[in-house]
This record gives structure tokens, sequence and C-alpha cells, in this order.
């Protein structure tokens, strides 16, 4: 029998599905890292991270069927319901500041702003030099999406862009980031043959 | 006949569609677009595997290599401690609502057959799309399964829908680990469970080398077969589960080629009077030529 530090993480689905909580617990050590920072890059705060990633994998545990391995790893799987999570929020954050901030007519200066030191700290090397090579108006409009919880239509007010343009350079960056990190031998797998 | 309804509001193109793509994957969208893009990922599958890519490439940006920290993990288990121990009734219910819980694009794989490494080996399509393994019609095995067809003295017109549901098939093809869970072994000791021993058909390749197949039956019509005991097959060939229901032969799903427990499903609960497995080639097929490899009736 193979053991669970062996099992491929399409099989310790399997096993999340069965209620076999070890299979959770390995999947935790593997992937709990990246889920949990990824949510306090984006929150910025010890405690609704911390909830966030228990929230993720407990989603796991109740409905292993959500993850598709067909679709993907389910590393990505993982970090995209962080995300999800982690700027709903951050939007919720923001809504209650403005809301506080209307009640006490206070002024807001500045609403939007990004932290790039996280950024840099955590983004991997080769990850970063696909990112660099990217031009500058297909990498702001990610960055500002990605690890700021900006809607695209946000972005575009703060870049002064038309909204169209940035939802389309945020796709072609992408794609282009793809290409980038391809060449760099970092491959996205699992979804396309 | 009445005429085609007009929408208020003229539903996106496709390409429309796309242009949200990426601005969707980083959640960058208000929520009833989000709402439009998901619709449109129900049915599109060129969308949806790009949203996946943007997805797997949006994970690289977010990785930093850390640690897990344990004292998160102690507040999951705690949390899952309280929820209180599973029961098969869950699991059963787990199992039988997979599909409907899915996102749409579940168990395409039931299909599409499956490559060297468990992916697909063609496009998915979607949910809409998929049809029953079983027709109902009478199929000829070569080993009859004698006098047990017999025992249902009513044909019913079935409806007969195989649960080839994408947890159960997950487990199909993730061959997973041996060992009974826990809510395996609450239906195995439930005295209104049936246990149904499947012995070998001799001569019949991937035949047990000792002992019997088990195949778990509950009263819902939900089971498990503990299939250890089966010959491992070639990667291109699978063992394919069969129940006798109102004197047809019925697929019940596929088992993949060294199948360990394998869940199931009777949609509708519909009594079966004999089970059989048969050795296929990877995608299953919906009538066998085959001699089962194993068989065994249904005490009434």
């Amino acid at each position: 029998m193979v053991g669970l530090e062996q099992a491929s993480d399409a099989n310790l689905v399997v096993g999340v599905g069965r209620w076999h909580q070890p299979a959770l617990a390995e999947i935790y050590r593997r992937h709990g890292g990246s889920v949990h920072a990824l949510a306090r890059r984006i929150v910025r705060s010890d405690p609704p991270a911390e909830e966030i990633t228990q929230e993720v994998f407990l989603d796991l545990w109740n409905q292993p069927e959500k993850f598709d391995a067909q679709r993907g790893t389910l590393r990505s799987f993982l970090l995209a319901r962080t995300h999800g999570k982690s700027v709903d929020f951050v939007r919720s954050e923001v809504a209650r500041r403005k809301r506080e901030e209307r009640t006490s007519r206070e002024t807001a200066t500045a609403p939007y702003d990004i932290d790039h030191e996280v950024w840099d700290i955590a983004v991997a090397e080769q990850v970063k030099e696909a990112l660099g090579a990217l031009p500058d108006e297909l990498r702001r409009p990610i960055e500002l999406a990605y690890f700021g919880g900006h809607t695209y239509r946000e972005v575009a007010a703060m870049l002064k862009e038309p909204e169209g343009t940035v939802k389309s350079r945020i796709r072609s960056g992408l794609g282009r980031l793809r290409v980038n990190l391809a060449e760099q031998g970092v491959e996205p797998a699992g979804v396309e043959r | 006949m009445s005429a085609p309804t007009t929408p208020l509001v003229p539903e996106p193109s496709h390409e429309e569609i796309q242009e949200f793509l990426g601005a969707y994957a980083l959640d960058a969208v208000d929520p009833d677009t989000a709402s439009m893009v998901e619709a449109h990922l129900e049915n599109c599958v060129r969308c949806a595997v790009e949203v996946a890519q943007h997805h797997e490439v949006a994970g690289f940006l977010a990785n930093s290599g850390g640690s897990s920290p344990t004292r998160v993990w102690d507040g999951i288990a705690r949390r899952l401690e309280s929820a209180g121990p599973p029961s098969w009734t869950l699991l059963a219910a787990r199992l039988e609502t997979g599909e409907g819980q899915g996102e749409g694009r579940g168990d395409a794989t039931a299909e599409a057959g499956e490559g060297p490494d468990g992916l697909p080996s063609e496009a998915p399509v979607p949910a809409s799309r998929r049809v029953p393994i079983s027709s109902g019609r009478r199929r000829q095995w070569p080993v009859r399964l004698a006098g047990v067809a017999a025992a249902a003295a009513a044909v019913v017109a079935l409806l007969f829908g195989v649960q080839a549901d994408h947890l159960g098939h997950q487990v199909t093809t993730a061959q997973a680990p041996p060992l009974l869970s826990a809510a395996e072994q609450e239906a195995l000791a439930s005295p209104t469970s049936e246990q149904v021993r499947l012995t070998a058909s001799p001569g019949a390749p991937g035949a047990p080398a000792a002992g019997t197949v088990t195949v778990v039956l509950t009263e819902s019509g939900t089971g498990f077969v503990i299939g250890e005991k089966l010959s491992p097959l070639p990667a291109d060939k699978t063992y394919q589960l069969w129940g006798v229901i109102g004197g047809n032969d019925i697929s019940l799903g596929l088992l993949g080629p060294s199948p360990s427990v394998v869940p199931f499903s009777v949609a509708g609960g519909m009594p079966v009077s004999a089970f059989a497995i048969t050795a296929e080639h990877s995608g299953g097929v919906v009538h066998s030529t085959n001699p089962p490899v194993v068989a065994g009736t249904v005490k009434a």
C-alpha cells in the first residue's frame, strides 16, 4: 500500500471524500503554508488569515467533489479558493471602513495602497523573472488585482486607463506570464494536453 | 407552437465573456459579472480550461514556500472533531449528490476515457450531454447469471441512471487506499446491508488468486465493492461492475484496472438480484460480450 506521503494529491482528495482525516492532514502539510501565506498577504492580518485558511481546508473536507483534477492541480484549486475568500474579506472590510468614514464625515485620501514589500519577499526567483519580463502595462493590473484584491474597474480608475483596456490587459498579461513561466522552466501543469 | 421569446437583455457573446476571463480568474469582477461568467463556463469547455490556466499561473504568483502553521491545523482538527463522526448515511448521500453539487463539469471522464496519467484523453463534455451507460437491453453473457434474473417476476421499464458520480469516479480512477473508512465499516457491519460474495468463473481473465470479491449494498441502493482480490489488469483495461435488475444486465460503473474499495450507487434503489464483474477496455462498454470474472447472487 502506498503511504500518505507518497500518495498523489488526487488520491488524497479521494481519501478526504471518504472522511479519512489523515488524508486532509497530509494535504494541509503540503499546501497549508502557501494557502496561509497568500491569505495573510492579501488580508494583511493574522487572525483573518488563519480563519480563511481553516475555511479553505474545511470546505475541501465538506465538498471534495468541487475539486476537479481535470482542470488543474489541487494547489491551484486551494489557492484560488483562498484568493476568493481573502478578496471577499478585504472588500467587506473596505466597505465597512467606507461606511464608518461616511458616518464620521472623514474624507478618504488613499483608499488603495498596494503592498509591494510583500510581493518582493514572497515571489520565487523564477516567477519574479517571468513577471519582470512583462511590460509594465500588463504587470501592474495583475499585481493590483491579485494582491490588492481590487476589481478591474478599480484598477482602471487607479491607473487612469479605460476599463476595457485593463480587462484585456489582465487576460493577455496572464497569458504572456504563462509563456514566460514556461520559458523559465516553470510549467503550469494539468490543464492542457 | 409558441414564438420564441427574446430576452430583454441580450446574452453576452462568447467573445465578450472571454474578455472577462482573466479578471474573473483573479476575482477582479463584481458578483453579477462573476455569475454571468460562471453560467457561461458551465457549457464552454474552452473558457473553463482558460480559467483553469489562469488559476495555475496565479498559483505561481502566490508561491511562498512557507511551512504550514501547526496552530491553524489544530483549529481545523478541532472543528472536524466537533462536527461528530461521519456516518454511512451521510457518505451515501454525498456519493449520490456528487454530480449535483459539482459545478456542472464534474464527471466528464466517465465518457471521455482516460490517458495514462488518469487525465481525460478527450475534451470533457458538458454534463448535459452525458448519457446513462445502461440501456436496459438484455445482453448475452456466455456465462449466464442463470436463475437470478428469473427471480424478478415483473420486468419494469427501467429508467436506471448509473451513478458514475464525480466523487465515485474519482475513487474509481485514483485508486483509493484499500483500508475501509469508518463509514464503510459501519455499512459493512450494519444488519440491513447486504453482503454479496462474487466468486470466480473458471478460466476467466483476472480471476482472483484466492478468496472472493465482496459487494456491500445498503438499503438505500448505495454500496461499494471490495475488489482487492482481483488481479491487476493492464493500464488500458478496466474492471466493470454489472447488476442484474429486472432481468436486465446494467452497468454500475467502472472499477479501474486495480480496484480496491470502489463505491457505486443504484439510482432509485431498484432491487439488484445479482452482481458480476467483467474485464473491459479502459473506457468500459455499454454491453459486454466478455464472460464475468466473478459473479454472485443476492439472497432473496
